[in-house]
């Protein structure tokens, strides 16, 4: 295991009678990049600051590489922090920022120069160094704030939505260095958002969670092609979800009634345990609803064309079809799209192995 | 929109009050300067030279000031665990700053008798002392400068805390945080942002604890010694025994530029000391 691995077991957090935190257990690599990702009041936060120590847990264990982190204050936990509001020190300069944690340990004075020197470069703000805090952009402020936690090299570093006040375009400059930065250090990175597009680009690991509880650990991809659970569903990327019944279960396939209409989903497709009678929710991308034509082993329908959106090198189709409302997203350049307008008739299809069937809803 | 420009012109008259207290005010400067350089005379700059001149009166202003900024001092050291411990528990928080503005309730002159009553040569303090073996005989704890620097202190420290606290409130938490995720214990936060954060505030207290001190009366008059002046007492002694307005005028005029003067050094200590924080 390489150093800033973390080991979460069984960790809950009540604040009074309101469970903000119900049995946690996650275990995050030595540097790799991870990100909490939920709703506002997921637990997320509270789940960064218990790591952090700024919190104690109600029940269960926090160990960082393989040491228990009961009782144990923030100041000597192997960690960095930087907050969401940035928390830089308004009466000291870009520099002495920087310098603070290494004038908390005594460091040399030649050793903090070349430290700093070495950090804000890491970060584009060489020459910055007597720039006093106000006189910062957002953006430089960000920096300053990364660099004054990478400072001390500590073995992981927590990020509580420290980009959520950028605007969009910076944000995305900023991820981009972010990820950069986390890579040529190989230091764990925790980083804590609501925004899964943030999340999909920054992860190498994505933790979502949801009412205090983790509901799916996995990569990106894993995460969007695989959701656990509707909500995970829901909340990474959009997706088309159909209410429908279990009909008829065998070995490789399962049949769902959806709207009166009969659709065989492979068994792989399915979460959960599938029963005959069941009710269940099936769900599908944008992308997997495809316009025109068909293809074998494939749900094909008829739809009217509610709305079409085009967003550059994209189409949105707003679909009415039997089973219900289908939003479908395609290329720009399909071909079949020149002949579609609002209130046309369509064809489509749904490739089966595109369907993710939540059996126990 | 008619109403939103009517109903000022309409309301003026409610400045009024606040034109006969600028009029007061503008007025009685008006007088106090007369008096000091007009006597019935003429012109006259004789009780400025009086001052310039005479060494007992040199005393009166050096004690005024050097009291003064003792008084400071000493409510601002006083005053900064009191302000701390106001910030850290929130939860009292009201109930503390109740108990410390508890004295404002009572009238200065009663509160001035209670020190007299645990600082007189039979007071509580004394008593207690030799009973204890301590001291053979009372300790001159009042009716001198000392007993001026105490009462002064007890009564404006609550000024200073508040001062102070009103800028604690305004640290944002997460500095704390910070420091301490960068290794820095309770001690280290504290002298390295905390303290740095809140001189401001202390420096207020300073200010304002440093002039009331210099115009200080009631205390001086109850606490001081009989032969120990300070300027405002001197000012009360011209003004109501004998009737010298002139001469208080002057004394007046004195006081103000020496207050200026300590609150302008008071600044620039302050500019030095105090690295400018932006919010």
């Amino acid at each position: 295991m390489s150093r800033g691995s973390i080991s979460i077991n069984g960790v809950g957090k009540a604040f009074g009678t309101a469970t903000v935190l119900d049995g946690v257990d996650l275990s995050i690599e030595g540097g790799s990049f991870v990100t909490l990702l939920g709703p506002s009041g997921c637990g997320k936060t509270t789940l960064l600051r218990l790591i952090a120590g700024f919190l104690d847990p109600s029940r269960g264990t926090i160990a960082i590489d393989g040491a228990p982190m009961q009782g144990v204050p923030p100041r000597h936990r192997p960690l960095g922090m930087v907050f969401q509001n940035l928390a830089l020190f308004p009466h000291l300069d870009v520099f002495e920022n920087v310098a603070y944690g290494m004038r908390i340990r005594g460091t040399a004075a030649t050793e903090i120069s070349s430290r700093v020197a070495r950090f804000l470069g890491l970060v584009g703000l060489a020459g910055f160094e007597r720039r006093r805090i106000g006189q910062l952009s957002g953006g430089q402020k960000q920096r300053v704030a990364l660099a004054r936690s990478l400072a001390l090299e500590p073995a992981i570093l927590l990020l509580d939505e420290p980009l959520s006040a950028l605007d969009l375009q910076l944000r995305r400059q900023l991820q981009v260095e972010l990820k950069s930065i986390q890579r040529q250090l190989a230091t764990t990175f925790v980083f804590v958002t609501h925004d899964q597009e943030e999340a999909t680009m920054l992860s190498d690991t994505i933790v979502v969670m949801d009412g205090g509880r983790v509901q799916q650990v996995g990569t990106p991809g894993e995460i969007y092609r695989r959701p656990a659970s509707p909500f995970v569903a829901r909340f990474v990327g959009d997706i088309n979800m159909m209410d429908g019944r279990i009909e008829t279960v065998d070995e490789m396939s399962v049949s769902v009634s959806v709207g009166g209409r009969a659709i065989s989903v492979p068994r792989s497709a399915v979460v959960g345990t599938a029963s005959t009678g069941r009710a269940c929710q099936l769900a599908c991308r944008p992308e997997s609803v495809r316009l025109g034509g068909t293809q074998a082993d494939a749900l094909s329908l008829e739809a009217r064309v509610t709305a079409l959106h085009r967003l550059g090198p994209t189409v949105k189709a707003v679909l009415d079809t039997p089973l219900g409302p289908l939003t479908a997203l395609t290329m720009a350049d399909t071909p079949h799209l020149a002949e579609l307008a609002e209130g046309k008739t369509a064809r489509l299809f749904v490739p089966s192995d595109t369907f993710t069937l939540f059996a126990s809803t | 929109m008619r109403g939103a420009t009517s109903a000022p012109r309409s309301l003026g008259w409610l400045l009024l009050p606040a034109l006969l207290v600028l009029a007061l005010f503008l007025g009685s400067v008006a007088l106090l300067l007369f008096h000091a350089f007009w006597n019935k005379d003429g012109f006259s700059l004789i009780y400025f030279r009086q001052i310039i001149d005479r060494a007992d009166y040199h005393d009166v202003f050096l004690r005024t000031v050097s009291i003064a900024a003792i008084v400071a001092v000493a409510a601002a050291v006083l005053a900064y665990p009191i302000a701390w411990l106001l910030w850290r528990l929130p939860r009292w928080r009201n109930l503390l700053l109740v108990i410390v503005l508890v004295p404002w309730l009572v009238s200065l002159v009663v509160r001035t008798y209670g020190w007299l009553v645990i600082l007189g040569p039979k007071g509580f303090l004394n008593e207690t002392l030799k009973w204890a073996g301590v001291i053979q005989s009372p300790l001159p704890l009042i009716f001198n400068d000392l007993g001026v620097v105490i009462g002064l202190t007890h009564v404006l420290m609550p000024f200073s805390a508040i001062a102070t606290l009103s800028v604690l409130l305004q640290i944002d938490n997460r500095l704390e945080e910070a420091s301490e995720s960068l290794g820095a214990g309770g001690f280290e936060t504290w002298r390295r942002v905390v303290l740095p954060l809140s001189l401001p505030g202390v420096f207020t207290g300073l200010g304002i604890t440093f002039l009331t001190s210099m115009g200080a009366i009631v205390t001086p008059i109850l606490l001081g010694g009989i032969r120990q002046k300070m300027a405002g007492t001197q000012i009360y002694q011209e003004v109501v025994y004998n009737f010298n307005m002139s001469k208080a005028s002057a004394w007046a005029i004195c006081l103000l530029l020496l207050s200026g003067l300590g609150l302008a050094l008071l600044r620039a200590v302050e500019v030095a000391l105090v690295p400018k924080a932006d919010r």
